[in-house]
């Protein structure tokens, strides 16, 4: 009884174990609900694991699922390199305003700018990579620049006690301090990424990709394929986040020190 | 000669007419005070003074005045022999929640004392000297862990030595013995003599609102009050301790004189 009490107590923290029963209990619930709830439009969970049967074993698939993936990654990789320069960069009063028009980029949507960047692209996969980009930069730059205004000017005000000029003091406090939150926001920007890879890659469907798969599964009305392809997107997206959190508790093993288990 | 015979000789720190006001809101006024150096028979002597006011006076804001990180609205600080105004930078500070790189491990934010000292070592003499003052103050243990490992008095004694590392002669501590027990107060109170008495020109400035601790520790105790019908707060009394026969003794505390001190603190706040 007490057990159950504590899943509805706010701020309690319960044993790893704890939130596994209840994470595990609660897919086995949401599954139920959509299994019994089923018949409709939306395909019930046996269908869709049949479909997923069907997708994995097309012969296709495994390009198509490599084509989404190194889209993704060459689109997240030129992204970061990018975002990470504008963002330490900003630090720096001159280039401070540029910085702040790249986060107000969010506001500009892709579809108007599509014309222009097939003028300046030369194929389809430049295409691509130039939208994810332009896409998630400025998503990455405003995360990672309200992630360095909010370091606690004590930080600071410690290099100066301790001598160091303002370029050791920025490499010090927002370079090397900061690395473990840009890759928290990389961890959590990968999922923009990823959910903006099925809408670039229906641009130029030559090569293929989950993307691909999905426009052509809703084009003629196979609900079980598309919501298998979306389980897929789904379970891969969660795969990466996990991935990508591990890493970072392995590569700074100090984050882990400062927060709730 | 006794034990306690001592002589003041040259001016380290001088602070002369300094006020701070904030729009209509006077926060300090007219402070005036200097540190001499202080010499006694075949010691390493430092000066400890402390500055002794109730929360919210503005003790942190002359804290950071003296730090050379605020510029107060008039009047000027000066520092070292030859008596050049402060920079940032030049008086190390130890502030209240000890603040450290959370990045690097222990023996990293010591290391980066020295990597900024004047004096360039190789990193086999930086090990050296981390692993000496790791040793002297109980931090050996500690050395691989991070910052957010600690306890608040272990924080505070990395925070410290990170200062003394650095080379900073001038050290300010914002509020050392809050937040700690009887027990870590008495160790802290070890360390900030050790710290003083490492070299001559070594000087510790507390800032305090703890009276007895900071009183037992120091050589001269400056008052922080409001006068009467007066904006701003100002030095209202100074206490040679030397002079007084108070300072650099142990057992401090359960002297008459000391006990009577702190009484005439008290009632001056």
């Amino acid at each position: 009884m007490n057990l159950i009490k504590s899943f509805f107590e706010p701020l309690r923290i319960i044993s790893r174990r704890n939130m596994i029963f209840l994470m595990i209990a609660e897919i086995v619930l949401a599954l139920l609900a959509w299994q019994l709830s089923g018949g409709g439009l939306i395909p019930t969970p046996v269908k869709v694991l049949k479909a997923l049967g069907g997708i994995a074993s097309a012969p296709d698939f495994i390009d198509n699922l490599f084509a989404s993936l190194s889209l993704t990654i060459k689109g997240m990789a030129i992204s970061i390199l990018i975002a990470l320069v504008i963002s330490y960069l900003a630090m720096i009063p001159f280039f401070h305003p540029i910085a702040r028009f790249v986060v107000k980029c969010r506001y500009l949507t892709l579809t108007g700018l599509i014309f222009l960047f097939t003028l300046w692209t030369q194929n389809g996969h430049q295409l691509k990579v130039s939208l994810l980009i332009f896409g998630i930069v400025p998503f990455f730059v405003t995360s990672l620049l309200a992630e360095f205004e909010s370091i606690n000017m004590q930080e600071f005000e410690l290099c100066t006690t301790l001598r160091m000029n303002s370029w050791k003091t920025w490499l010090e406090v927002v370079v090397r301090g900061r690395l473990d939150q840009v890759f928290e926001v990389m961890r959590q920007n990968f999922a923009i990424a990823w959910l903006m890879i099925t809408s670039v890659e229906g641009l130029s469907m030559s090569e293929g990709g989950l993307g691909v798969m999905l426009i052509k599964a809703n084009k003629y009305v196979q609900l079980e394929a598309v919501f298998g392809t979306l389980v897929i997107i789904f379970i891969l997206g969660v795969l990466f986040d996990y991935i990508l959190g591990k890493m970072r508790q392995w590569l700074f093993p100090y984050t882990n020190l400062q927060t709730r288990k | 000669m006794s034990n306690n015979s001592y002589t003041k000789n040259e001016v380290l720190l001088k602070a002369t007419d300094v006020s701070l006001q904030y729009g209509d809101k006077q926060i300090l006024r007219d402070i005036n005070f200097s540190v001499h150096d202080i010499h006694r028979p075949e010691l390493s002597q430092g000066q400890v003074v402390s500055l002794i006011g109730r929360s919210g006076i503005g003790k942190t804001q002359l804290f950071r005045i003296l730090a050379g990180l605020n510029k107060p609205t008039t009047g000027t600080v000066l520092i070292d022999e030859d008596q050049h105004p402060v920079h940032p930078g030049e008086m190390g500070i130890v502030p209240q929640n000890y603040v450290l790189f959370n990045h690097r491990s222990i023996y990293n934010n010591l290391k980066i004392g020295l990597d900024n000292a004047a004096v360039k070592l190789s990193d086999a003499e930086k090990k050296a000297i981390i692993n000496d003052y790791a040793d002297t103050f109980q931090l050996s243990e500690h050395l691989k862990k991070y910052p957010a490992q600690l306890s608040g008095g272990q924080r505070q004694r990395v925070s410290i030595i990170q200062q003394v590392l650095t080379g900073n002669k001038f050290i300010l501590l914002d509020e050392p013995f809050s937040g700690l027990d009887i027990l870590m107060i008495d160790r802290v109170i070890g360390l900030l003599q050790k710290v003083s008495t490492l070299a001559e020109h070594n000087t510790l400035i507390i800032v305090s609102h703890d009276i007895e601790n900071a009183a037992a520790l120091s050589d001269t105790v400056w008052i922080l009050a409001q006068e009467e019908a007066k904006p701003g707060a100002t030095i209202v009394k100074e206490y040679d301790l030397c002079h007084m026969g108070l300072a650099w003794t142990p057992e401090i505390r359960s002297n008459p004189d000391f006990v009577g001190l702190i009484k005439e603190i008290k009632s001056r706040l």
